[in-house]
């Protein structure tokens, strides 16, 4: 993937903008049950964080070049192991949460390994590939799998938890991005073998971020587990892998909030044409296709792009 | 030795771009590399920085053997390249550009960017610093926050050099560093050029330009079809009947 992003808008990295950038999500975040405790709104909003902590660490993945198909997967490794954890195991959702998050970036480590060997078109069939087997590996060895008994009772309870969990995901993430971390991954993106001429362990980047992101997924994927109860292998294949894709590419790639964006936006839409039944993803389709025309940076460089336009229309009139 | 070549080839299928090529680069000396288009000088450049695996001979730096390792781990030993078509990180600031090239020499670690220690800070400080007095020695510190795809071509090639030069390397290798520059602009770069040299920096270029290279090199090396012709002082290459055959081309006899 090459999102190509406005040329005179340069990621804020000054350390202003993401701390108000956290703030006002959690501000978000704490005002929702406060508005409302219809329990239509909490699901839904759940839902959203929870696609929040998969999106934005797809873009940790996507800032260095790569989309990675197979990252639903690593969310389906969590809920599965954490859900095998409880119900077989026997232990608390507590403590198979970080242990099922740790199992999907162990094994990232020898998945991201290999698929990142290969770049562009390849590494996009690859990580395909491989997010198939694992979903047939899971349709076959676990047939519709208990979460496991409810910890948590009410919406508000499950909201609250996924809350605490996107925020610390999102304190993280951010943190990243406006770290050196951060500005060597995106400039891995912008020229890979510039990068590496100057020194660059290219891999090692991609590599970090691949296994960082599968760790976020399977922290997702655990929630998942136990708050869906049952657990399905279609709930981890393509459709709702293209979902996140969608979701990131419309908010756009090229800074830390446009999953946030997209994912808010596209979620609510969703609902909001819930009505449409099989026309929605027609719907989203449509909105890809013209974001990609119109907006190739995503939602979030829409602004800036708009008022350099202004800016330019006003120095160039007689 | 800094640089040595030795009996270095490169073959792609039935062509054998670089054949035999034995050199070696002085320390603290601009050395040149002409020819012919289609010299094979591009391809050796490949070759010295790892950016594709020779098929013949070996490449040695300060008596290490470099040939086999990748573009990233040369570079930590000491060799930084800028590339023909000007190779920049587009979407970045002039400094953000210098501070990815800077990289390697105070690169933080995962735990403490995440923590956001004090050390960290002071760190990523004292880079910016660093950064901005080497912009303002390429006289680019006035551009430090402008976007990198946005600046001029000469500009574009400065950068280019302020981001080879951020790696601490040792042997700076420019591949037509002149090319498209306007003639008060050849002679400043000339100028920071002789100015590395005096630092204890070795240089190794490819140009076009003959009357920059003749000015500038120490040493010239002429290649054409990747044979190595000649090698000395400008004055003697110049002098050198096979360098002039190889550019002008020989009369026929009888013709």
């Amino acid at each position: 993937m090459e999102p190509s992003r406005g040329l005179s808008a340069p990621p804020g990295r000054a350390l202003g903008a993401p701390i108000a950038g956290l703030a006002l999500l959690a501000a978000g975040v704490v005002a929702l049950p406060q508005l409302t405790r219809d329990s239509y709104y909490l699901d839904v909003a759940t839902t959203i964080l929870m696609n929040l902590a998969l999106t934005m660490s797809l873009r940790l993945q996507v800032s260095t070049g790569q989309l990675n198909m197979a990252h639903i997967s690593f969310m389906g490794i969590g809920a599965y192991a954490s859900a095998l954890l409880v119900t077989r195991v026997g232990i608390s959702f507590w403590a198979a949460l970080p242990i099922a998050a740790v199992v999907a970036a162990l094994l990232a480590f020898p998945i991201g390994g290999l698929a990142l060997r290969v770049t562009g078109p390849y590494y996009f069939l690859i990580t395909f590939a491989f997010s198939e087997v694992v979903r047939l590996f899971f349709n076959n060895f676990f047939v519709d799998l208990f979460g496991g008994p409810l910890t948590f009772t009410t919406k508000l309870e499950l909201y609250t938890l996924m809350a605490a969990l996107l925020l610390v995901t999102a304190a993280v993430l951010v943190r990243l991005e406006h770290s050196r971390f951060g500005l060597v991954a995106s400039a891995i993106r912008q020229g890979d073998l510039l990068a590496e001429t100057l020194g660059v362990n290219v891999f090692r980047y991609k590599l970090t971020a691949y296994v960082v992101g599968s760790l976020v997924a399977g922290v997702a994927g655990a929630f998942f587990a136990h708050s869906h109860q049952v657990l399905h292998s279609s709930d981890f294949g393509l459709e709702p892998m293209v979902l996140l894709v969608v979701f990131t590419v419309i908010g756009g790639t090229g800074s830390v909030w446009g999953p946030v964006a997209g994912t808010v936006l596209m979620t609510i839409a969703g609902e909001l044409l819930r009505e449409l039944h099989h026309y929605e993803s027609l719907v989203f389709g449509v909105v890809l296709i013209l974001t990609m025309l119109w907006a190739p940076d995503g939602l979030v460089a829409l602004p800036g792009k708009l008022a350099r336009r202004r800016r330019v229309g006003v120095s160039l009139a007689p | 030795m800094p640089l040595e070549l030795r009996s270095v080839g490169r073959r792609f299928g039935g062509l054998q771009a670089v054949a035999d090529l034995s050199m070696t680069v002085a320390p603290s000396t601009i050395h040149g590399l002409i020819g012919p288009n289609g010299a094979g000088k591009s391809t050796v450049f490949n070759l010295i920085t790892g950016v594709i695996p020779l098929t013949s001979g070996a490449v040695f730096f300060k008596g290490e053997r470099i040939s086999g390792l990748r573009p990233a781990e040369i570079c930590r030993l000491g060799i930084a390249r800028t590339f023909q078509a000007t190779t920049l990180f587009r979407e970045y600031t002039v400094l953000q550009n210098v501070l990815v090239a800077a990289h390697l020499l105070s690169a933080p670690g995962l735990g403490s960017a995440l923590l956001w220690s004090s050390r960290y800070r002071e760190r990523e400080r004292r880079a910016r610093e660093r950064g901005l007095a080497l912009l303002q020695t390429l006289h680019l510190a006035g551009l430090a926050d402008q976007v990198a795809g946005t600046l001029p071509h000469r500009d574009q090639k400065a950068l280019a050099l302020a981001m080879v030069l951020a790696t601490g390397a040792e042997l700076v290798i420019l591949d037509e560093p002149m090319a498209g520059l306007a003639a008060q602009e050849k002679a400043e770069t000339t100028s920071v050029l002789q100015r590395l040299r005096e630092q204890g920096l070795t240089v190794l270029l490819v140009e076009h330009d003959m009357k920059a290279v003749m000015g500038v090199c120490d040493t010239v090396t002429v290649l054409d079809h990747g044979l190595r012709i000649a090698e000395g002082t400008p004055r003697e290459i110049q002098a050198n009947p096979a360098v002039i055959e190889a550019y002008l081309g020989v009369e026929e006899p009888g013709a």
